[in-house]
């Protein structure tokens, strides 16, 4: 099991479980995190799954590709270095131990 | 404990169209799935059961031997699931990106809408349908498509043959010729273009199938075509009606979108959660199971009434009422999961950004005729089927 921190916009935090192989986005629904709509559930055309990762760790996530670099300019919340559609990122083991962000609004 | 789908023989298809409301708060409150005699389809109005029926396509899916659909436009990507789907959605992509949306499309859309306002500008008094609403969407979507020499009036007539030849239920042969005809003259359309496309790739849809890592088939591409022609002309065009509609009917709201443009936008939200464009679009359970509530038999056919889940009082607070400024949540109006409206960012560009703003800014004092009521009609598609209005020249 690979361990990933959610952080509300308010700064609560709640450290959860993920399986590899699921998103960062189904992951967040699954263990009822608040803070990502995921409108498509994951067909990265809402840009409601958006999330702030740590931006040293950019490297280990799954790279972006054209479709959510395009997505991530017209989310709701500001786009910031570490912005990614948290529905374009699988868990791995590589991501233990991650704090992921979330916008104050999607 | 599940009870059995509840039976309503009482909702007829009339008063459905005429104002479907009612008739979905009454559902709603009665079980997740409800029988509707008339309507012959099990009907699914809350807006939670609709979120678990969308987030599970093992247990709800889109695919369906017997559609119609298949029958009048080919088996398309909206009948299609899992990889078969996400493969022919990602080919299409790069047409509907937001990007491409504000720096290709938007330059366009602006032309057309400012041709079609200098057209009537100086009467005094137009039916916004067919002055304005359907030549934008209609214009728009063949710019999108990529389809050359197509008249607007083909186009709007070929979407209403295939729409309706979908929902041909009762094989009435008149229909079946029309979306026939239809179908003939848009593989005319896409033939003629083809060639161009293969040598000259732009943004366009045509354009996007042909050059994507997984090029699209000649069958792909008419049947995609043809599911974009017959499911994208009438949203765009309803939703600058219903908006224009709710901001008319509210002078405060619209005081206040006056004063501040990037309101427009949040009024086309509201618009397409207020009065959804698609009302209703189904779905077939694959396996005996339980929906909140209610017991679903394997084969069984369900209507998802986003137009319902829309209105619900669990979701939305004073739920019939146009109000932009009502908190902002989470409208199934370009419905949930994979099957994502896909046009989603080119209809907020026509119709929040351009369209509706550009009806405000040119048109003074713009108002509802008083001698003519707006009609508003459908409920598997809804919206002002007449929207007459004045302004001072």
């Amino acid at each position: 099991m690979v361990k990933i921190t959610f952080i509300q916009s308010d700064g609560s935090r709640h450290e959860v479980e993920a399986e590899p192989g699921n998103t960062v986005m189904q992951t967040a629904l699954d263990r009822n995190v608040d803070g990502i709509t995921a409108e498509c559930n994951g067909s990265a055309a809402c840009a409601t799954c958006h999330a702030y990762f740590e931006e040293e760790r950019l490297d280990a996530l799954d790279p972006m590709q054209e479709h959510e670099n395009d997505m991530l300019d017209f989310a709701a919340s500001e786009r910031k270095s570490g912005s990614r559609l948290s529905c374009q990122v699988k868990v791995t083991e590589a991501l233990d131990g991650i704090v992921v962000t979330l916008p104050d609004m999607q | 404990m599940a009870t059995p789908v509840p039976v309503m023989d009482d909702i007829s298809i009339g008063t459905l169209t005429a104002d479907p409301y009612p008739s979905f708060q009454r559902i709603r409150k009665t079980a997740s799935a409800v029988w509707v005699s008339d309507a012959r389809i099990n009907l699914v109005t809350r807006f939670d059961d609709i979120m678990t029926v969308e987030r599970d396509h093992g247990r709800f899916a889109s695919t369906n031997p017997g559609s119609l659909m298949n029958q009048v436009m080919g088996h398309s990507l909206m009948r299609k699931d899992d990889e078969a789907h996400q493969v022919e959605r990602k080919a299409i992509e790069p047409s509907f990106r937001p990007g491409v949306v504000k720096n290709h499309w938007s330059p366009i859309f602006n032309d057309i809408s400012r041709r079609l306002i200098d057209a009537f500008s100086d009467d005094g008094e137009t039916d916004l349908f067919m002055s304005f609403a359907a030549p934008m969407a209609s214009l728009g979507l063949a710019e999108i498509l990529g389809l050359k020499n197509v008249a607007w009036q083909d186009l709007a007539r070929w979407s209403q043959a295939l729409m309706d030849g979908v929902g041909n239920y009762g094989a009435d042969p008149e229909i079946i010729a029309r979306a026939t005809e239809a179908s003939d003259g848009i593989d005319a359309a896409i033939d003629e273009t083809l060639d161009h496309y293969r040598n000259n790739p732009d943004p366009s849809v045509l354009s996007s199938m042909l050059h994507a890592e997984h090029t699209h088939t000649l069958d792909q591409i008419r049947a995609n075509v043809k599911v974009i022609i017959g499911g994208g002309l009438n949203e765009p065009r309803d939703s600058i009606l219903t908006t224009v509609y709710g901001l008319l009917l509210n002078p405060d709201q619209r005081a206040r979108v006056e004063a501040d443009r990037s309101l427009y936008r949040v009024a086309f939200e509201e618009a397409v959660r207020w009065v959804s464009p698609i009302g209703m679009y189904p779905r077939r359970v694959t396996c005996d199971t339980v929906l909140g509530d209610t017991a679903l038999k394997e084969g069984d056919q369900i209507g998802i009434c986003v137009g319902a889940a829309n209105r619900d009082e669990s979701h939305f607070s004073d739920p019939d009422s146009f109000n932009i400024f009502r908190d902002r949540g989470q409208h199934l109006g370009f419905g949930a999961g994979p099957h994502f409206c896909a046009g989603t960012w080119v209809a907020r560009q026509m119709v929040g950004e351009i369209a509706v703003p550009m009806l405000f800014e040119r048109l003074n004092n713009l108002r509802l005729d008083e001698d003519k009521p707006a009609k508003v009609s459908g409920w598997v598609f809804r919206g002002p089927i007449s929207l007459p209005v004045r302004w001072d020249n």
